[in-house]
């Protein structure tokens, strides 16, 4: 078993869902034999077939676990799986403790990968979806933050950190616009083209005014603060890794933390909610602002940031990026319609953003 | 010398670098006795000595633990100088392993803008090396740039290529490949443009590709053929890979995609082609590709990036397009160099000329070894400051060693030495620590009178860059080549005497500290 080397798995009609490997499944129960632990049942509950990653449940007489095969590369992992301890244990952070190996280690290594067993927090129910539910999680996300900063890496671990790459993100943003626009044009005879022709410039405008607007922002001087300073981002947040537990939000699956600016997990979380809700809604937007600001203060420039961040062609990047893999299946009816539905969102955004803007102004 | 985390060196998986220094060993092996420190890799041992070169490998991959290792090897063997290829942040590390060895680095690429490497450590890096050698003046510019006290240790030593593995497609050893892989791909008859280099977005194969239906308009049976990895892998397509395959498939024009394509095997490639195009969109610091394609004898359109301009000469070699991220301007260069046909035929041969006389292995290991030599002059200068009693006998020393060597032709080195001798001899009555200043002196002498040897001997010449690209010096030097190129054969020829001259001086040296 030595030499093996995990690779990512084909799924297809006639694999299960959840299949994996068999020589992963061995991989796992090796793994196993390193922890103190009698596991009465092994249950796969997802996978990461793509990347090569899996999460197991295991039932054991010291209660339930989760065992996790993780698909990044070892030295990345450890700068997660440091984070995690870090937050468990220094800080009480909500988020699950990992259980050590016989050895007193925070994971296994098998099969050129990373593996550790961690608490499987009981009970956990996702966050009522409305307002209140929303401004728990945005009050949680707000704690994660404060408390993630002052971690240091493991010396052996990748320094994670996406603090940096904000303009590069941007500029990539406004290049693949133009790719969308060139594949709409090739493939001109799909029903998804023509709407999408029709909107891709008012899009690649937005970003590019964004962007803009960005080189002009207090984010160089943020950066200047040092790549620590900020503290992690979960990079995944979301109403299904923040769930609600006995005494509070519990915060999962941090295999992607990075250091970064902490309001893009606040971005996000508000963009997403919003195209849930088909509709910007100030009100929410600012609840759920204050939600955050309350654990995890947010100044006058960070909040300019934010509102930079949020006024990106977001949604219709994530949503229409898929669009290289295989043009002929995406542009079907089914995203002209989706097409349609993100233009009418986008409209109800600014006069939000509009109302929202100077919220911040002469606060501190 | 000591590579980086990336790629293992013989350069199995390719790799500019790699390959820079696998093209150079053989030539600066013959002068010193030259360690490898590189990565590991399943297919090559731990250890091992080829062709009186010794390949040490550790784990690397991640830069920590390469630098671990490095500085783990360095701190337990003794070496006189240190090349460091594009990671300044190994130099204080290598530093602070080898406090009195001499360190040069070499820069492929922008690793010294400050997302890439502490302001605060690069400025110390740079005050550690005696050298700075980059691989084009872009790059040595983007470093002037960013720390002007870099200036007096850059150099550019433009890289090279094996044009005996790198041959026109009608070429004897050629001819049969080129028609093979023709015929094996649906090329027969075609007018085959090639792309060959990474698949991402900034070196932009995408805008060749956009401007395929323009070039179909004036032009029959043409094809375009992209050589670059990543293209069938199911897994980890990268969503630029998607993209330009989701355009190929609906071009007017085949798009003939190979993958990935072993180190060995793209020369056929460039053998089988009519039209290089390189499509960099980044400020490239200078593609290698350029130097292949010139070896195998075809025409060049690159973009005015980065280094990219430097090694094309418009309307002999290439053609230069201004606005890279526009398709039609790369559809125009493209034509006009199609429907000349002598133009076309003119510019390869002129580029496997280059590649011959100026771009080749020999000269960039030469242009380095003077680099090293120059370092360690450096060091004698120090030394001679602390050690009197041990330098006031050197120059004996070296006129020892002198007799044993076999008589060579006398070089521009030994008119040099009687110069120095000549003033040793002045002083040799004097005290130890009179002659320890004139040691000095000597030293500076030689220095200076070293220069103009190294501007008339040495192509390039020492460049004194401007900002952007110095291309009116860079065309004087490739006229000189071009039209003597016997004569610069016969500079190389004796470049290395010199070199052998200095070598034995370096082996008096050794451990100048104990």
């Amino acid at each position: 078993m030595k030499n093996i080397v995990i690779e990512p798995w084909l799924i297809d009609e006639t694999t299960y869902e959840f299949f994996v490997p068999d020589y992963i499944i061995q991989l796992a129960e090796e793994v196993l034999k390193n922890y103190d632990l009698s596991v009465q049942n092994m249950q796969i509950v997802t996978t990461k077939s793509d990347k090569g990653g899996a999460i197991w449940k295991l039932e054991t007489k010291s209660g339930p676990k989760s065992l996790k095969l993780l698909h990044r590369r070892p030295t990345r992992s450890l700068f997660s799986l440091g984070a995690q301890e870090y937050l468990a244990e220094v800080r009480k952070a909500r988020v699950p403790p990992i259980v050590k190996t016989k050895d007193g280690k925070n994971y296994v290594e098998a099969g050129g990968k990373l593996w550790f067993v961690a608490e499987w927090i009981e009970p956990l129910t996702p966050v009522a979806k409305n307002l209140e539910g929303a401004k728990q999680l945005c009050y949680a996300l707000g704690e994660f933050h404060r408390l993630s900063k002052g971690y240091v890496p493991p010396e052996q671990a990748e320094m994670a950190s996406r603090l940096h790459k904000w303009p590069k993100n941007y500029e990539k943003m406004i290049t693949k616009m133009d790719w969308f626009r060139n594949i709409a044009k090739w493939y001109a005879e799909m029903p998804a083209s023509p709407p999408l022709l029709e909107v891709v410039d008012q899009f690649e405008e937005q970003a590019r005014k964004g962007m803009e607007r960005f080189r002009q922002s207090s984010y160089f001087e943020f950066v200047k603060q040092g790549t620590a300073s900020w503290g992690l981002a979960h990079q995944d947040y979301g109403w299904s890794n923040g769930q609600m537990g006995a005494n509070g939000i519990w915060i999962i699956d941090l295999d992607g933390v990075a250091f970064d600016l902490p309001i893009r997990d606040l971005r996000k979380l508000i963009s997403g909610t919003m195209a849930d809700l088909y509709k910007w809604d100030a009100t929410w937007v600012r609840e759920m602002i204050l939600a955050y600001h309350e654990a995890n203060p947010i100044t006058p420039e960070l909040y300019e940031l934010l509102m930079i961040d949020l006024a990106m062609p977001n949604e219709f990047y994530k949503n229409i990026k898929e669009i290289v893999y295989e043009p002929e299946i995406f542009l079907n009816e089914q995203t002209a319609q989706l097409i349609q539905t993100i233009v009418e969102t986008d409209q109800s955004k600014w006069p939000v953003l509009s109302e929202i803007e100077n919220d911040w102004k002469g606060v501190e | 010398m000591v590579c980086t985390e990336k790629l293992p060196v013989p350069p199995l998986l390719g790799g500019a670098i790699q390959t820079y220094i696998s093209g150079i060993l053989p030539h600066v092996s013959q002068f010193h006795d030259v360690t490898v420190l590189g990565i590991t890799d399943l297919s090559l041992p731990a250890q091992e000595t080829i062709n009186g070169v010794h390949y040490v490998r550790v784990p690397g991959k991640v830069f920590e633990i390469y630098r671990e290792n490095v500085v783990r090897y360095v701190e337990t063997n003794k070496f006189d100088l240190i090349h460091i290829f594009n990671r300044p942040r190994l130099v204080l590390p290598v530093r602070q392993a080898a406090p009195y060895a001499k360190i040069t680095l070499s820069m492929h690429n922008d690793m010294f803008q400050p997302e890439k490497i502490d302001p605060e450590e690069a400025a110390a890096a740079i005050a550690e090396v005696s050298h700075i050698v980059t691989v084009s003046d872009y790059v040595g510019n983007v470093i002037r740039s960013l720390y002007p006290q870099a200036s007096p240790k850059l150099r550019t030593i433009y890289s090279g290529v094996d044009s005996k593995q790198f041959l026109p497609g009608n070429h004897p050893k050629m001819q049969k490949i080129r028609n093979d892989i023709r015929r094996a791909h649906g090329l027969e008859n075609k007018t085959v443009i090639l792309f060959a280099g990474r698949l991402s977005r900034n070196k932009g194969v995408d805008k060749l590709v956009l401007a395929l239906p323009e070039l179909a308009k004036k032009f029959k049976d043409l094809a375009l053929v992209i050589v670059g990895s990543s293209w069938f892998s199911e897994n980890n397509i990268t969503d630029y890979v998607a993209y330009v395959r989701a355009l190929a498939k609906r071009m007017p024009v085949p798009v003939v995609t190979t993958g990935f394509v072993a180190p060995n095997e793209i020369q056929n490639w460039f053998a089988a082609a009519d039209l290089f195009v390189c499509t960099s969109q980044w400020q490239e610091p200078l593609a290698r590709v350029h130097y292949e394609a010139m070896a195998a004898g075809l025409p060049i359109v690159t973009t005015a990036r980065g280094g990219n301009p430097e090694v094309i000469f418009a309307n002999e070699n290439g053609l230069i397009v201004e606005n890279p991220e526009n398709p039609s301007d790369f559809a125009d260069k493209i034509a006009q160099i199609l429907s000349d046909q002598s133009l076309m035929r003119g510019m390869g041969e002129k580029g496997r000329q280059l590649a011959v006389s100026m771009y080749n292995w020999e000269r960039v290991a030469s242009e380095l070894l003077e680099v090293w030599e120059q370092a360690e002059k450096i060091k004698q200068a120090a030394v001679s400051e602390d050690q009197a009693a041990d330098i006031t006998i050197e120059p004996l020393k070296e006129d020892a060693t002198e007799q044993l060597k076999p008589p060579t032709p006398k070089t521009n080195k030994e008119k040099v030495r009687s110069i120095k001798n000549s003033s040793a001899s002045k002083t040799s009555d004097k005290t130890n620590a009179e002659l320890k200043d004139n040691q000095r002196t000597t030293n500076r002498e030689e220095d200076i009178a070293q220069q103009p040897e190294i501007q008339k001997n040495d192509l390039p010449p020492k460049q004194e860059q401007t900002n952007g690209h110095s291309k009116p010096f860079m065309i004087t030097g490739n006229q000189q080549a071009r039209n003597t190129t016997g004569e610069m054969y016969l500079n190389r020829k004796q470049t290395e005497e010199k070199k052998r001259a200095k070598y034995f001086t370096i082996a008096s040296h050794t451990n100048p500290h104990r």
